[in-house]
């Protein structure tokens, strides 16, 4: 698998999500709640997407909702949940609880060398923590490795190339060049690692303010990307907006309660909405427009996490 | 909020958090560690103005928050950084030896410093579910290896489950483990050098035969050692000179307001211990 080299990668959000099939390896962009790719999580959830192991660093309700709606198989990642300030991620955690999926919990550095050997085209790296720590039990895959000049013992690990990582920018253009804003988080490094990179942006624009306000992740790893505005929310798209906590902290009530109340956020976010003009209709103007105002003043700012 | 010239354990405790960084210090602590996130604001503006502080989840150097907000990687902690690290940029710093302290919490904490973000309720997992599945450790298990030096917290000391015999799961090595000893392993960094908690901190031995065994050091005023011992599942090492934690100043009192308006660092302790509040004598002394 190449370079993209379509000089027009633009589609409408559902064939963007036809490119992951059922039980592929899947790297999430962004982090916590931050610029996750939550429109292509909720049209893989409308499509009945099943079997996927999806790989990240630290993810919240991206990971929780694709547990939820029982897409998920393999989960490997360094961290699912809200923070200290909304706690474990209730989805997951049953899950994991129950043994309904399988948890590779890893760790951000690992995971970055894992990327790196791919980029590099080495069949492993190593890296210099893990041993000692019972991460090892669930990574039979690791190995160990003697340096041959300093004659060091140290974890081997095998490259990860996803078949797929979905990233949300801020801005790109038709040929998927895609700005970012940081925190970049391993989104340049998902991007080089994978054979395809899906894209959502709040703002498909000219290649020259692409390239004004910086390409982060360059046109030809992309193949395809979708227009979506609002494409992060509830988590962040800054300079566009704010994360919504109030929508998380609602989440996370319900997917705690579990059953009835999960499969009502389900219906009304999600699965009941034909695409994501129906979700922003249902989430309401009013609330996605607060969110924007984060810049406004401090005290709006800080209003908007109270 | 607490009156002028009295201040609650959450404030006290941060401060006590904050003092354990030094100046010129490379800091860094992981997400969803409000009281770390705070305690580093407080110590780069009071006694370590030369800290390179690196935010935990944007990695901006020297950010100068409008407020700490709820998550980890909002813009407002970028805010006032001339520049922010790509995530593998800190990442390798730390793994080569640059990053001199970073801060570190757990659901399990035992007495060598090993902690347990990942999984309480059986020591075999995963072949066995866990009754609890935590989050997960983040960076924290390469990190540990050669990161100057760590410091520990942990604000649910008096429940008994924090400070264990053994975690259930290490996720993040300390001094020690059934695998070895830091040295055995390689490893280049220090590891654990405090352990604060809401009852009083520990730090850990140097040398000897209990070389990397916590030892309590300083009590909070309103707390007596047969509750920490009470509270703590490894057998409690007590240090000749054990003091009282030393009260914050009116300095760091201000700065620890100022920087958390929004209180994020409450959000890390159960109700009780919020009602537990101290305000200076007039000898200058604490007391509760």
């Amino acid at each position: 698998m190449g370079f993209h080299l379509d000089p027009d990668k633009r589609v409408p959000l559902d064939r963007a999500a036809t490119l992951v099939a059922d039980g592929a390896l899947v790297a999430l962009g962004g982090g916590l709640s931050a610029r996750l790719p939550m429109a292509l999580v909720r049209e893989l959830i409308r499509q009945g997407r099943r079997r996927l192991h999806v790989v990240g660093s630290a993810h919240g309700i991206d990971v929780d909702l694709l547990v939820a709606a029982g897409a998920i198989a393999v989960c490997e990642e360094s961290y699912v949940g809200f923070e200290q300030d909304l706690g474990l991620a209730p989805a997951f955690r049953r899950a994991a609880e129950r043994g309904t999926i399988e948890v590779r919990e890893s760790c951000c550095d690992t995971i970055l060398m894992q990327l790196r050997a791919a980029e590099f085209g080495l069949p492993f790296l190593p890296v210099r923590g893990v041993r000692g720590s019972d991460i090892l039990r669930l990574h039979p895959e690791y190995g160990e490795v003697r340096c041959p000049f300093t004659a060091e013992t140290l974890v081997a690990v095998p490259p990860l190339r996803p078949d797929i990582v979905l990233i949300h920018a801020l801005l790109a253009d038709r040929q998927g060049n895609l700005h970012l804003e940081q925190p970049y988080v391993l989104d340049e490094r998902f991007a080089a690692a994978s054979r395809n990179v899906v894209a959502t942006a709040e703002r498909i624009v000219g290649t020259e303010e692409v390239a004004a306000a910086g390409i982060t992740i360059p046109g030809h790893l992309v193949a395809a990307v979708s227009e979506v505005p609002f494409g992060a929310h509830p988590s962040s798209c800054y300079p566009a907006y704010a994360y919504d906590r109030p929508h998380l902290a609602d989440y996370v009530r319900a997917a705690a309660a579990g059953d009835g109340e999960l499969a009502c956020y389900l219906d009304r976010f999600v699965t009941g909405v034909p695409n994501e003009e129906g979700y922003r209709k249902v989430v309401g103007e009013e609330q996605l427009s607060a969110l924007g105002r984060w810049s406004d003043s401090t005290k709006v700012w800080k209003g908007l996490f109270t | 909020m607490s009156r002028a010239g009295s201040f609650s354990l959450d404030e006290w405790f941060v401060v006590a958090l904050a003092r354990t960084i030094r100046d010129e210090e490379v800091t860094f602590h992981g997400f969803g560690s409000p009281c770390a996130q705070v305690a580093m604001h407080v110590a780069k503006r009071t006694h370590a103005r030369r800290m390179l502080l690196v935010e935990g989840a944007t990695y901006a150097c020297n950010p100068d928050p409008p407020f700490i907000p709820p998550t980890g990687n909002d813009a407002s902690l970028q805010r006032g950084a001339a520049y922010r690290m790509r995530f593998e940029e800190f990442f390798d710093a730390a793994i080569r030896g640059d990053v001199d302290r970073m801060f570190l919490s757990g659901g399990q904490i035992d007495g060598y410093g090993n902690t347990n973000v990942t999984a309480i309720g059986t020591d075999d997992y995963p072949t066995t579910s866990p009754k609890v599945k935590l989050g997960g450790g983040g960076g924290g298990c390469n990190l540990a290896a050669t990161i100057g030096h760590l410091t520990l917290w942990t604000t649910r000391h008096r429940s008994g489950r924090a400070l264990v015999q053994h975690c259930d799961f290490i996720t993040d090595m300390g001094h020690r483990t059934p695998a070895g000893s830091r040295s055995e392993l390689g490893y280049s960094g220090g590891g654990p050098q405090w352990l604060v908690t809401e009852l009083g901190i520990f730090d850990f031995d140097t040398e000897g035969d209990s070389q990397g065994a916590a030892r309590l050091r300083q009590l909070f005023p309103d707390v007596d050692v047969e509750t920490v011992r009470a509270a703590t599942g490894f057998e409690l090492r007590v240090a000749p000179d054990l003091s009282s934690v030393r009260p914050p100043s009116a300095a760091e009192l201000a700065v620890l307001r100022g920087i958390d308006p929004l209180g994020v660092r409450r959000s890390e302790f159960s109700a009780a211990e919020l009602r537990r509040t101290f305000s200076y004598s007039a000898s200058g002394r604490c007391q509760c």
